[in-house]
């Protein structure tokens, strides 16, 4: 799959910061450019009021006409960057019929900044019209006032170079937390891109292919570690289902080919109502042996996948395993078994009731099946909440140490049981219903016979989780 | 008894309207949910057949209309789905019963006699009576001919089941679910073994047997 830049999330993310980015610059060298106006403004006044001082004082010290002649001749010295003017109630008292500088003031307003045709009168093309003029305007006692002109164009033209220095600086920031923006999506797209490759890989069937980790250890490391023991559960879970499809397969055909051929023979002559009957009645018991198998398989499947979790409940292993006791005692007594109850405790344990009472039970049942009358038969409990066992001993023929192993697999019979009914998968449910409860199966020898123990540790639930 | 049965599968639906009529019971088919809900709001039945998975409305909603229609019909829910957790959800939904197929017919019809017979109201009973058999739920004592008979806790309740089912076969695995609450079958008959215990404890000594075993079935106790 093509990752399109412009259509990613991080490239979306990528503008928004960048945008905040400029804007704060802008802002902060926006705070730069005014607080230099406003310094280059107060310096300028400064200069403004220094002359009007001087001026001023001229004037109290009683000499008019030297106040006149002072601002005169620097009218004539300083024609370039500042004009003076004094009037008295509206009448020009300085004499500037001489000069074409200044002409006629107009009114202005003390400290402030304006271009200058709209402070004194100028010719239509006169090219000074737009320089900008700072104005400072002092009002004598006897109805003299003072206005004093200050052109700023320099001053003007660096706070114009200012401005444009932090558009500039304002516009590359924004170009380069773009391109910053862009370098980092892209290297985020590249782990984005290979995770893409891999699943679409998986969805390709390649089943064991996993995401690729790097030893940064970052978030996306995380993600991917996840990500393969979610696939590798999967990769499991789907190796178990498909034995369960061959065994299903391996195991359902010779009953069903026996079934088949049953019937085949018995159509082959005429028979008699009874032989009919009987091969219908063996076939209903042929039936239901496949469907047992079939359940036992379904149901070893299930708990192998762990995926039954709603009908957990705390249950009294030592209550239960008296119930269970209590049924088989009696089918041991028939039988000329002796059977041993031993069940010194009574331990809660958070778990599933129906498969703990499965288990307990194929073990009871095998227990039964295999001694011999005269034998004994047990079951014990021990322990308490944290670690406790439930252990089924039976005086059969036991199993040599090396097939305990094979023994748990499912539809492993020993040679010695074949002629006994069952389909192999009695002690497979157990190893999964224990499994699934976060506990151990061993089998030991009970010279003779067997100890099936199942060792339970503290709370199956995390156990499970972990 | 009247039946309604709603299951899609065609060819079993026949086989089991077949079987049902042969053991003396009328059966209506409906082949889905939607065409199931219109039958039982027409008709009344005594007890109805359900299959779980179905197309267009599954058993399990129409169970639910069903029960919020305010019908209280006894429901027997059929399913492929066998698990402890399956048994709860259609339980939970209105279901009185759950089968797991593949089923026997014996085992269905067992299983509809006991679920109509609950469907009468129960007045409180304190005392069940067969023939000259008597069991008193609030003192815990049985009595055959005025004679006391021992009962252990657990067989006092296979009795008592046994006895709330005069006259209907009860098998193997509704004594298994409902006195035991074992959704499982051992592969022993432990079962049988029980039964026999029991019987040799209220019959043995008299001359009239009440608890019979139906084979192929499971067992009935009867009246005489």
């Amino acid at each position: 799959m093509n990752i399109r830049l412009f259509s990613t999330t991080a490239f979306r993310l990528t503008i928004v910061y960048a945008a905040l980015f400029s804007l704060f610059s802008a802002v902060t060298l926006g705070f730069i450019y005014w607080s230099l106006r406003d310094e280059i403004e107060s310096q300028v006044d400064a200069r403004l009021r220094l002359e009007t001082d001087f001026l001023v004082n001229l004037y109290t010290s009683g000499a008019l006409n030297e106040l006149l002649d002072a601002i005169q001749q620097r009218n004539r010295v300083d024609t370039y960057g500042r004009f003076y003017f004094l009037e008295s109630e509206g009448s020009e008292i300085t004499d500037s019929t001489e000069q074409e500088w200044p002409l006629r003031i107009k009114s202005v307003r003390t400290h402030s900044t304006k271009p200058m045709a709209e402070v004194v009168d100028l010719p239509a093309d006169s090219p000074r019209a737009n320089l900008p003029v700072r104005v400072a305007q002092t009002q004598f006692s006897d109805g003299l006032k003072l206005t004093i002109g200050h052109e700023t164009s320099d001053e003007k033209a660096l706070l114009d170079y200012t401005f444009t220095l932090v558009m500039g600086a304002t516009v590359i920031t924004l170009l380069f937390a773009l391109a910053g923006g862009i370098v980092m999506s892209a290297s985020v797209l590249r782990r984005i891109a290979s995770v893409d490759k891999t699943a679409g890989e998986i969805m390709n069937g390649a089943m064991s292919r996993r995401i690729p980790v790097t030893d940064r250890r970052d978030e996306f490391d995380a993600i991917a570690v996840k990500i393969n023991q979610m696939l590798t559960r999967i990769e499991d879970l789907m190796e178990s289902m498909q034995q369960v499809t061959n065994n299903v397969a391996h195991d359902l055909r010779s009953p069903l080919t026996r079934l088949r051929n049953r019937l085949e023979v018995t159509l082959l002559e005429n028979r008699s109502d009874d032989e009919y009957r009987d091969t219908i009645e063996s076939s209903i018991g042929e039936a239901d042996g496949m469907i047992q198998t079939f359940n036992a398989m379904l149901s070893i499947a299930r708990l192998e996948a762990g995926l039954d979790k709603t009908e957990w409940q705390h249950v009294a292993i030592g209550d239960l395993a008296a119930e269970l006791a209590e049924l088989y005692s009696a089918v041991a007594e028939d039988a000329g078994l002796v059977f041993v109850e031993n069940i010194e405790t009574n331990p809660v344990f958070y778990g599933n009731r129906h498969l703990l009472a499965q288990a307990i039970t194929n073990l009871l049942d095998n227990a039964v099946k295999y001694t011999t009358e005269g034998g004994r038969v047990g079951i014990h409990v021990s322990g308490n909440d944290k670690h406790f066992d439930i252990t089924v001993t039976d005086n059969g023929p036991g199993i040599p140490r090396e097939e305990r192993e094979r023994v748990l697999q499912r539809f492993v019979r020993l040679e010695n049981e074949r002629k006994s009914p069952g389909n192999g998968l009695g002690l497979s449910l157990v190893q999964a219903v224990v499994r699934m409860h976060g506990a151990e199966l061993r089998l030991a020898d009970n010279r003779p016979g067997l100890i099936v123990s199942l060792d339970f540790h503290g709370r199956a639930i995390d156990a499970v989780a972990a | 008894m009247r039946i309604l049965l709603v299951e899609d599968d065609i060819e079993a639906a026949s086989y089991l309207v077949k079987g049902l009529n042969e053991i003396g019971h009328a059966v209506d088919h409906a082949d889905d949910g939607e065409s199931g809900l219109s039958y039982a709001k027409t008709n009344a039945y005594d007890a109805m057949v359900i299959d779980r998975m179905m197309p267009r409305k599954d058993g399990l909603s129409m169970i639910e209309d069903l029960r919020r229609g305010g019908d209280n019909t006894p429901v027997l829910i059929l399913s492929a789905l066998d698990d402890v957790d399956e048994r709860v959800t259609g339980l939970r939904a209105g279901g009185d019963d759950y089968l797991t197929k593949p089923y026997s017919l014996n085992e269905l019809h067992a299983r509809l006699q006991a679920l109509s017979r609950r469907a009468q109201p129960e007045n409180a009973v304190t005392t069940l009576r067969v023939a000259d058999l008597t069991l008193d739920l609030l003192k815990h004592k049985v009595t055959r001919a005025g004679i006391n008979i021992n009962l252990q806790p657990r067989e006092f309740r296979l009795l008592e089941y046994l006895m709330r089912h005069t006259g209907q076969v009860v098998t193997r695995s509704m004594l298994l679910e409902n006195v035991w609450d074992y959704h499982f079958d051992p592969q022993t008959n432990v079962i049988d073994v029980q039964i026999s215990r029991l019987r040799s404890k209220i019959d043995k000594d008299f001359e009239q047997p009440l608890l019979h075993t139906v084979r192929g079935a499971g067992y009935k106790l009867v009246e005489g």
